[in-house]
């Protein structure tokens, strides 16, 4: 008999230390073509998981629980991220969800999430067209790629001579689609003519043509909204054709260190925008502020974190943040918690609109002497902006 | 009709890297009757290595090439002695499966060794360029184009005029004729492979110098290459220079004219008329 008691003892022991955690699970690029960029989220979320947990972990009810994570790695392949995020919720049966990076795998993957009812909250799309489906169980973290070129746009009307014929390019997937169709309306308001507006196939790798054309209008401005392959080389080939525009802005790859190393001192004057930068006035409850969690992510992983790595932080932050306020680990709770988060973090201002978007407002960067400059956030320039580059032979 | 002259410009010295791309594969299944999917990943093999011995040994990209060559003429030679030999003379679809296999194995090789971090190889006279008659040529691009042409021109005296080569050639017209000449298949083939992964490797330090390197620059690589390949015709070395022009120029003016998204079409759509209307290529012989 006491032995009998013994074993459901354990039995009891262990069933309540299996209850004693949650599960997030998230399909994330780890290998392919888009590694790159998926490897900060994967980082980003241990990262923050761990500093949760050694900090207790989260308050549910009456009772502390520590998170689990359970990644996986998509490959780069939507499909497959597709499938990976059914098993999570159908064979792993995880808490809650954790996004992918890019727009159109969020599109994807958030309908599962959608259809079974479970919250997921991703850092990593920012397409208008992810939140336009009425969607209630998808967050984000990214603000909206329509207005990416916002704070950009603002501050070339306030220039002396501000640019007025401007050369917009954009790759043709879901994020950058979006920014283009914002960007086009930004423009028009700011009184820019769009001389060249020319959609391109994602990995081209070959810009000779744009960039002749870019020369030939005397575009003087060029905009890109583009994946990092191209516009890597975007830039080296405007270098050898001698393409010299006033100003260059690209929607990624400028904030991210190793793509300023691979084009080293051609990096020199690109903008771009982020919507992060580690500054010590952004605190957060596990943190401390954004500079001591860049530090200490550095520290640990060997590179700079970018914006992605801070909203994928963001991601498990407004879980978290959510749990607790709904003192449960219920699906509808949560997500009503979720509905209603406001709260500080080292990514900034934690709140999401009707449509379950975060709003930040994007800050134009540009790279001076290797270093990334803030330059302008909608108020006045932090910065002065270098303006009109040197064309390339004279720099 | 300047814009026109620079953009055709462009696709001329594209056409030049398309060629290089192409002869290593057009070479290795002209003779072997291989058609090696793993082609790309060679490629992008040629690239790290040539972006190693410039970052690490200090070694000027375009004399780290023989290096580069033949590093991958060795590696290339084992993969044919060590793995290809022992399905060349079964179906096709197995050296298929087998090349698509080496393709995988190279790639996540590369992303586990190197990650996936992007790389240039940025040495510094990269974006140097001249103005030629109102319009800008990019110098790294003309000297590519030279050593594609010059590389293609070789292969071909080497192929016509030298002992292996005639053993080469000999091996893919008759190989029972060849061995019965002394022609022994197995130093042949190899030597063969060998040669077309040393050109991939060319081509990936030269493709280094004017575009990115990561893990997954491969499967593209080879996709165009096939094309190149097809459209020039196999029978003669000089054909994927052929190929590679036209395709560069298509690609151009599609781009110029039609779009950039269009270049793909365009180029696939050149590759469907020459399988319709002259299926051997255009260099090949219409027997």
């Amino acid at each position: 008999m006491s032995r009998f008691a013994v074993f459901l003892a354990a039995l009891t022991f262990t069933a309540a230390a299996y209850a004693q955690t949650i599960t997030f699970g998230a399909s994330v690029q780890l290998t392919g073509p888009v590694a790159n960029t998926g490897r900060y989220y994967k980082d980003a979320y241990e990262f923050a998981i761990d500093k949760i947990n050694a900090a207790g972990g989260v308050k549910v009810g009456s009772s502390q629980q520590k998170i689990a994570l359970r990644l996986l790695d998509n490959q780069s392949d939507v499909n497959l991220s597709v499938r990976q995020y059914t098993q999570l919720l159908s064979q792993d049966k995880v808490n809650f969800l954790l996004g992918p990076f890019a727009s159109n795998f969020v599109l994807a993957d958030s309908s599962i999430a959608e259809k079974a009812e479970v919250p997921m909250v991703q850092g990593g799309g920012a397409s208008d067209e992810i939140y336009a489906r009425g969607y209630k169980y998808t967050f984000g973290t990214l603000p909206a790629a329509s207005d990416y070129f916002g704070s950009t746009i603002d501050a070339m009307a306030k220039l002396n001579p501000a640019p007025k014929t401007v050369a917009l390019l954009y790759a043709d997937d879901s994020f950058d689609v979006s920014v283009a169709k914002g960007t086009r309306e930004l423009l028009k308001k700011a009184g820019m003519q769009a001389v060249i507006d020319e959609r391109y196939s994602t990995n081209a790798s070959d810009f000779s043509v744009l960039l002749s054309r870019i020369k030939s209008q005397n575009a003087d401005a060029v905009l890109v909204a583009g994946h990092e392959t191209e516009v890597l080389n975007f830039v080296r080939q405007a270098k050898s054709l001698g393409v010299n525009p006033k100003l260059y802005s690209f929607t990624v790859g400028v904030p991210s260190a190793d793509f300023r190393r691979a084009l080293g001192k051609d990096a020199n004057g690109a903008c771009g925008m982020t919507a992060w930068l580690p500054s010590p006035s952004l605190a957060d409850q596990w943190f401390g502020d954004a500079e001591k969690f860049a530090t200490a992510y550095k520290a640990k992983y060997g590179y700079d974190p970018d914006y992605h790595a801070a909203a994928g932080v963001a991601a498990v932050e407004a879980l978290v943040n959510a749990i607790e306020a709904a003192g449960s680990l219920d699906h509808g709770k949560v997500r009503d918690a979720l509905a209603k988060s406001s709260f500080e973090s080292l990514y900034g201002r934690i709140a999401f609109n009707e449509k379950g978007q975060i709003s930040l407002p994007q800050i134009m960067i540009q790279i001076q002497n290797d270093k990334v400059v803030p330059i302008y956030a909608g108020k006045g320039f932090e910065n002065k902006l270098e303006y009109p580059l040197k064309p390339w032979g004279q720099r | 009709m300047q814009l026109l002259a620079q953009v055709a410009a462009s696709g001329v010295l594209l056409g030049g890297l398309y060629a290089l791309m192409a002869l290593g594969l057009a070479l290795v299944w002209g003779v072997l009757n291989i058609v090696n999917l793993s082609h790309g990943a060679l490629i992008m093999i040629g690239a790290y290595t040539t972006y190693y011995l410039f970052t690490i040994a200090h070694i000027d990209p375009f004399l780290a090439l023989p290096i580069t060559a033949i590093v991958l003429f060795v590696i290339g030679y084992i993969i044919e002695r060590g793995v290809l030999n022992y399905v060349i003379r079964g179906p096709m679809f197995n050296t298929l499966l087998i090349t698509f296999g080496i393709e995988v194995i190279l790639t996540y090789l590369a992303q586990f060794w190197f990650s996936a971090d992007f790389r240039t190889i940025n040495p510094g006279y990269a974006g140097a360029n001249f103005p030629l008659g109102g319009i800008v040529i990019p110098t790294v691009q003309v000297v590519v184009f030279a050593i594609a042409i010059g590389l293609t021109i070789a292969m071909w005296l080497f192929l016509l005029h030298s002992r292996i080569g005639r053993g080469i050639r000999a091996s893919a017209q008759n190989l029972v004729a060849a061995r019965l000449y002394g022609v022994d298949p197995k130093r042949i083939y190899a030597l063969t492979f060998g040669i077309g992964s040393a050109l991939a490797g060319v081509t990936g330090g030269l493709y280094g110098t004017v575009s990115q390197i990561n893990p997954y620059i491969g499967g593209p690589l080879t996709a165009k290459s096939f094309a190149i390949a097809i459209i020039g015709g196999l029978d003669n070395p000089l054909g994927v220079i052929v190929g590679g022009l036209v395709l560069g120029l298509v690609e151009s003016l599609t781009a110029l004219y039609f779009g950039s998204t269009y270049r793909d079409v365009a180029s696939f759509g050149v590759l469907l008329l020459v399988l319709i209307l002259r299926p051997s290529g255009l260099l090949g012989r219409t027997t």
